[in-house]
């Protein structure tokens, strides 16, 4: 995905909706994130471009709710339940995601496979 | 309290025996020390505001520690009597009768104990700490009591960390002293117009009373020349405490000082030194029939004190030993110095004494020093939360991204 500050971003996006699963008193989701605008962004080994500063996948817990509701390590995060993703801190993402009233998250995740994947189904249509 | 007696038998009783003996065996004593033990005859007698003036003689007595106070259900005071006969009976246990000096001579050592820290210098003012938590951690218990000091605190929790003040004889001096030095915006104006290490001279000469004074560490100067080394202290820390120009350059000077070594105990001895001088010149105005603030005719109606030779010898002098300060002598150090002394008081939490100023004349023009007490016995500090948003202008503080942390990743 491009990523040029000051212009809007244009990406190919998938909807997950994960199913927080109870854990005592806790709501787990099943991942972890990286990134955030306070956070140095040269350090992420996911992102194309090492000045995107967004909100990254960076594990993903196996047979966990964000696993089965087909989360990928290396996804971006760019919305939570409408709020946006791509200008928050590293804590302000977590509080979106961790909301204690909430039983589901439903993302909006982008990923590199996923654009090559859809370019080039594009390409391989025949113009009509 | 006799349950603790009656758990050891016979040595309990020996105990109680022991106790009544000692203070028969010190009035037994040779002529030269009467003087002293009258001193201490009338102080039991006539504190009528302090329910255990220090009858064993510790200064510890007078402090509190935090295992005691989590078992606040019963009284305080009674516990640490009892401890601290222990102590005196390991130390003494075939002589019945100990002489006065040796009883001195004990608590110089164990005072001298105090200001020679083991190994790291030790703070006598702790680090701020959250209120709420320390409520919660400190009072957990579900009475009454309990309650109300809780209550008390959670009024004060959103303005105000607290900072522990060591816990001896010397902890509303010692709360005092430290809020001059940490928060005090400007010198007040007695400490500018004369040259105070003049002061014990003059007051010395007359009726020669500096001679009862009595200092915690011991010195081959003359007490007046020790005074004058005290003050001298004072001034120059306090000119310093006014000219840091940032708050860790304050917090620095004040780690520096209240290290629990000479330094910090010349200023403590300054700040009563001070309270001594105003006295004397409250007195003056008082028998002449003019007018002084209201806190002096209490401060003088004790029988204890009807003058200022009888404050020194029944009072000033046996703060940091064996006494702390009365609330009356609250009012005389907030007047000495010109600031008014704020006291948040706990044990006061739902009444209109909650908050209560020594002196109360002067809240408009004498700056103000948060304290907080949950019994009138122990002070600490309090400092006022600054909004960690915006600076002292009103202008809103610029925080940096952590640019250069390692990536942060958070589980969920």
């Amino acid at each position: 995905m491009s990523y040029i500050p000051g212009q809007p971003v244009s990406v190919v996006v998938q909807r997950i909706e994960i199913q927080k699963l109870r854990d005592g008193d806790n709501l787990i989701l099943g991942f972890s994130i990286g990134g955030g605008i306070d956070q140095d962004s040269n350090q992420n080994p996911f992102s194309e471009d090492k000045t995107d500063k967004g909100i990254y996948v960076t594990r993903v817990s196996k047979g966990g709710p964000a696993e089965v509701a087909g989360l990928r390590i290396g996804d971006k995060i760019m919305q939570v339940n409408g709020w946006d993703m791509t200008m928050v801190t590293h804590d302000q993402a977590r509080k979106k995601l961790t909301k204690k009233n909430e039983d589901v998250v439903r993302l909006l995740v982008t990923r590199r496979s996923l654009e090559d994947v859809v370019r080039q189904s594009m390409m391989q249509q025949p113009t009509h | 309290m006799h349950k603790n007696v009656n758990s050891s038998c016979d040595s309990g009783i020996q105990r109680q025996c022991k106790k009544a003996k000692k203070y028969d065996g010190s009035e037994l004593s040779t002529q030269g020390q009467k003087v002293d033990v009258k001193d201490q005859a009338v102080e039991k007698k006539t504190y009528p505001l302090g329910p255990d003036r220090s009858t064993e003689l510790t200064p510890t007595m007078h402090g509190c520690d935090p295992e005691g106070r989590s078992t606040h259900d019963s009284h305080p005071s009674h516990q640490h009597l009892m401890g601290s006969s222990v102590d005196e009976d390991d130390k003494s246990d075939f002589d019945l009768y100990r002489a006065e000096e040796e009883i001195e001579k004990e608590l110089r050592q164990k005072y001298q104990s105090k200001p020679e820290p083991a190994g790291e210098s030790q703070s006598s003012v702790s680090a701020p700490e959250d209120i709420q938590t320390y409520s919660e951690r400190e009072w957990k218990g579900n009475t009454s009591k309990s309650r109300l000091i809780r209550k008390g605190y959670d009024t004060i929790a959103n303005k105000y960390t607290l900072r522990i003040v060591r816990g001896d004889n010397y902890c509303a001096l010692r709360a005092t002293l430290f809020q001059v030095l940490s928060l005090s915006k400007q010198l007040p104006a007695w400490l500018g117009e004369s040259d105070i290490t003049e002061w014990p001279k003059r007051v010395n000469s007359d009726g020669d009373l500096i001679k009862e004074w009595r200092f915690p560490l011991e010195s081959r100067k003359s007490k007046v020349e020790m005074l004058e080394q005290c003050l001298n202290r004072l001034r120059k820390r306090w000119h310093e405490a006014v000219e840091c120009k940032s708050l860790q350059e304050r917090e620095r000077m004040c780690q520096q000082v209240f290290v629990g070594q000479e330094e910090e105990y010349e200023l403590l001895e300054a700040l009563k030194f001070l309270m001594l001088r105003t006295a004397i010149q409250l007195h003056a105005v008082m028998t002449k029939g003019s007018d002084v603030p209201e806190f002096c005719w209490l401060l003088f109606a004790r029988d204890s004190s009807k003058c200022p030779k009888s404050l020194l010898t029944n009072h000033l002098r046996h703060v940091g030993f064996n006494g702390g300060l009365e609330q009356v002598e609250m009012c005389l150090l907030g007047h000495s110095l010109q600031q008014t002394i704020q006291v948040y008081r706990l044990y006061k939490s739902d009444t209109e004494e909650f908050i209560t100023y020594y002196p109360n004349d002067h809240q408009e023009d004498w700056p103000s020093l948060c304290l907080l007490t949950e019994d009138d016995r122990h002070y600490n500090a309090l400092v006022p939360k600054r909004s960690t948003n915006f600076d002292e202008c009103g202008w809103p503080i610029w925080r940096q991204p952590s640019d250069g942390q390692s990536h942060v990743t958070t589980r969920l």
